[in-house]
């Protein structure tokens, strides 16, 4: 028995946990996942609806594109024809690698773009939303290929998707006490960080004397649960709609090094040493232990995840909640174009690197609390 | 089944602020087959006679004898019918009232058309639309037949009142193709020509009654090879940009712009009509709006189309440059056919100020044309011109026009005008 995907009305491969199509989660996918040999089913709380189901109507058929059907032309929206150019405009269309999109629901999107200096874009972009009894969830990858290595554009998007890939299970819950549920939680992102690591050693070139390498940076919500994990100098920020924005991630760079030795992040960022970083994924990865953060939101705000070719214009988590709130004050709640509103500022400032921007629009509504920890006899699904 | 292929010369590169695109596309058949005989419905023949009392005795037993060699070339299976053209039109061939009024081609049937044709003779006067009508209506007696071609031979001028001829000249255009030939000298190249053009075939003169066998069994042998019954030209162009205009330019110069039919806001169809093993050129001509250097985008998308079917696509680009050494450049096939085309309008337009006695301006005119046609090598536009003119300087395009011309020589000139040469790729 075939069934459609609930997202795109793609048809679904039997017992599939995910649309083949647009990657939505499917179905009784959290079941089959988590309830693994050694799993235990997530607790379902009849009768209590999903805090964002208000807001965010997340099943819209249509909703999701195929990666492969017919793109919208960048300069009017028009259709763009199988000869690389718009059917209405005319406009050229850049190469898919150097600037795709991904709205895997209304309410996350990903712009991932060459930029305006570099011939290439090895920045990567996977992006993942579906529903779980604990709320929708948005899974943000982001991984900067590192200029000058060898085939680092195809590693990063391999490693991106890689890690989106297992990011898609439900977070465990661990064994019922915040220290085992953060310590489940490390388990999943250290899986995620080794499959990026795996499929970037994958395509690493025989006697590569450049070996690929990328950042990386993940940011896994989940009702008003959020974890994030990084490694090297791409980053996660939670910019409230309210309240003070703020930096999750924490850079393994020289210019961290230097602002904890006391130097102003402007001086240290724009110093000699400001795009050196200390940790990367690779065959020559000095280790692989993403630095990891977790936070439960209680408020709407804007949850992004950003390459440095963002960041180098605005790293202040104050002035990039500042743009962010002009741009959404243009686009409105679209995601989508927030992101692209941010890569036309980066660009607008030089385009000096690759810029990629991920974006979840989180919206609880007011008075939500973080999930009940305690609820249920549950254990780490990952056995 | 046809294949047909699309090669695209242009230089893509516009300076900053530059607008118009000019491209040629060279458009290819191959494995067109015979007419009739691709499975996509029959092939229809009409051999149109003028048997108006000009015709002298002579002209009268070639334009027989060159019916009858037609007759030969047609494919056995073909429907086909023979028009005896005056002052109104009879239908020679098949001898039938009503119903079908064409038959298909069979040893026994050409045998009866080619005795049809052996009792014409000249008399009455010359109204053109009635043979058009009568075509019009045979084609239409046999919905079968999807390829629709005449031959038309006449030896005079048009006696009709004004607009007639135009009238019928647009319900059949788009209908049926036409090749028409003018025999001697009595008959106009303006009018002749005007018929060929609407009805997508080709004008030109027999002076000696001698030549029209051999010129009407070529006509009928190129038509029989159009494999390919109905082909149309299609140009894409962006949102808010103008089609300047679309011109075939080889074998010969044919404007199109005017003959555009909308696909849909932003296409356009041209007619083509029907499609041998050959190739043509197109001269595409698209006004942009200038985009900022270095941003490319696409000027026109060119297809071949038969039915609803692309079968071939050319892409018309544009890409804004600041290094006039790119932008400078004009493409050599652009240029080449840029000429042609001034070279076809100079002799048309020298040869008219000629006939009008404004002697001044054909020189002048003339003088241009010569200097074209060398510059664009094109001898056999040279080799007609000469006999009009004497050449002082063809670099410089300085000429005399002869004392005395032989009138057979100026029309084949003004026939031969649209002829264009390629470029040597």
């Amino acid at each position: 028995m075939t069934r459609p995907c609930p997202s795109c009305g793609e048809q679904l491969a039997d017992a599939a946990a995910f649309c083949e199509a647009c990657g939505a989660q499917v179905g009784a996918a959290d079941a089959d996942l988590a309830g693994g040999p050694g799993g235990v089913k997530p607790p379902v709380v009849a009768g209590e609806a999903a805090p964002f189901d208000a807001t965010f109507p997340t099943r819209i058929a249509g909703s999701a594109r195929a990666p492969s059907g017919p793109r919208p032309c960048l300069a009017c929206g028009g259709v763009v024809g199988p000869d690389g150019y718009c059917d209405s405009c005319g406009t050229k269309q850049p190469d898919e690698r150097d600037h795709f999109r991904e709205q895997p629901a209304p309410w996350v999107a990903g712009v991932c773009d060459r930029g305006l200096v570099h011939a290439r874009n090895e920045d990567a972009l996977a992006l993942h939303a579906g529903d779980t009894a604990a709320g929708p969830r948005a899974v943000l990858v982001v991984l900067d290929g590192v200029s000058n290595t060898d085939d680092s554009h195809l590693a990063s998007l391999a490693g991106a998707r890689a890690a989106r890939d297992v990011l898609r299970a439900t977070l465990p819950a661990g064994l019922g006490t915040a220290q085992s549920r953060t310590a489940a939680a490390a388990r999943l992102f250290q899986q995620a960080v080794d499959a990026a690591q795996a499929a970037i050693v994958d395509l690493t070139p025989d006697g590569s004397e450049h070996p690929p390498s990328a950042t990386f940076a993940a940011a896994v919500l989940e009702g008003g649960r959020l974890v994030v994990g990084n490694i090297g100098d791409s980053r996660v920020y939670w910019l409230p709609d309210a309240g003070t924005p703020s930096q999750l991630s924490v850079d393994d760079s020289v210019a961290q090094l230097q602002i904890e030795a006391g130097m102003t992040r402007r001086e240290a960022e724009e110093g000699p040493q400001g795009h050196a970083i200390t940790r990367w994924l690779g065959v020559d990865a000095p280790d692989l232990e993403p630095r990891l953060c977790e936070l439960d939101l209680d408020r709407p705000g804007w949850l992004l995840a950003c390459s440095d070719g963002l960041w180098n214009y605005l790293s202040e988590p104050a002035a990039l909640a500042e743009r962010l709130r002009l741009a959404a004050a243009d686009a409105g709640a679209d995601p989508m174009a927030v992101a692209l509103a941010l890569v036309a500022h980066a660009n607008a400032s030089g385009g000096h690197d690759n810029i990629t921007v991920a974006l979840a629009r989180v919206s609880p509504p007011p008075g939500h609390n973080a999930p009940d920890h305690a609820r249920g006899p549950e254990r780490e699904s990952d056995g | 089944m046809a294949e047909f292929s699309a090669t695209v010369y242009q230089n893509e590169f516009l300076p900053d602020g530059g607008t118009d695109v000019n491209a040629i596309v060279t458009v290819t058949c191959s494995g067109a087959g015979t007419a009739g005989q691709t499975g996509a419905g029959s092939a229809g023949e009409i051999i149109i006679v003028d048997t108006s009392g000009s015709m002298g005795p002579q002209t009268m037993a070639a334009a027989r004898a060159a019916a009858q060699t037609a007759l030969d070339e047609i494919v056995d299976g073909t429907y086909f019918a023979v028009i005896a053209g005056s002052d109104r039109a009879m239908l020679a061939y098949p001898v039938v009232q009503s119903g079908p009024g064409m038959v298909p081609m069979s040893p026994q049937t050409r045998q009866e058309a080619q005795a049809a044709v052996a009792r014409f003779v000249g008399s009455g006067g010359t109204a053109m639309s009635t043979w058009l009508d009568l075509a019009v209506q045979l084609f239409g007696s046999v919905p079968s037949v999807t390829q629709r071609h005449a031959i038309l031979l006449t030896d005079g001028e048009n006696r009709e009142a004004a607009g007639r001829l135009d009238t019928a000249l647009g319900r059949a255009t788009g209908y049926f193709q036409c090749d028409c030939r003018g025999a001697g000298t009595d008959w106009q190249v303006e009018e002749v020509r005007r018929i060929a053009q609407a009805l997508l075939g080709t004008v030109d003169i027999i002076p000696s009654p001698e030549q029209m066998e051999g010129q009407f069994r070529e006509m009928m042998r190129a038509s029989m090879a159009r494999g390919v019954a109905d082909a149309q030209l299609r140009v894409w162009s962006p949102q808010g940009a103008q089609v300047l205009f679309v011109r075939q330019v080889a074998p010969t110069v044919e404007d199109l712009t005017s003959r555009r039919a909308e696909v849909n806001p932003l296409t356009g169809a041209y007619p083509t009509g029907a499609w041998a093993d050959e190739s043509r050129d197109y001269h595409v001509a698209v006004r942009v709006a200038a985009k900022a250097i270095g941003q490319e985008q696409l000027a026109a998308r060119v297809q071949l189309v038969v039915g609803d079917t692309v079968l071939a696509q050319g892409l018309v680009k544009a890409t804004w440059s600041n290094d006039s050494e790119l932008t400078a450049t004009i493409d050599r096939q652009v240029a080449h056919y840029t000429g042609q085309t001034e070279l076809a309008a100079m002799i048309q337009e020298g040869l008219a100020a000629k006939a009008a006695g404004d002697e001044a301006t054909a020189t002048t005119k003339l003088g241009r044309a010569v200097q074209l046609a060398a510059a664009t090598g094109n001898d056999e536009a040279t080799s007609k011109l000469r006999k009009v003119v004497d050449v002082e300087s063809e670099r410089d395009g300085t000429v005399k026009l002869k004392r005395s011309v032989d009138r057979a020589d100026e029309m084949a000139l003004d026939t031969a005008s649209t002829k264009t040469t390629r470029v040597k790729r």
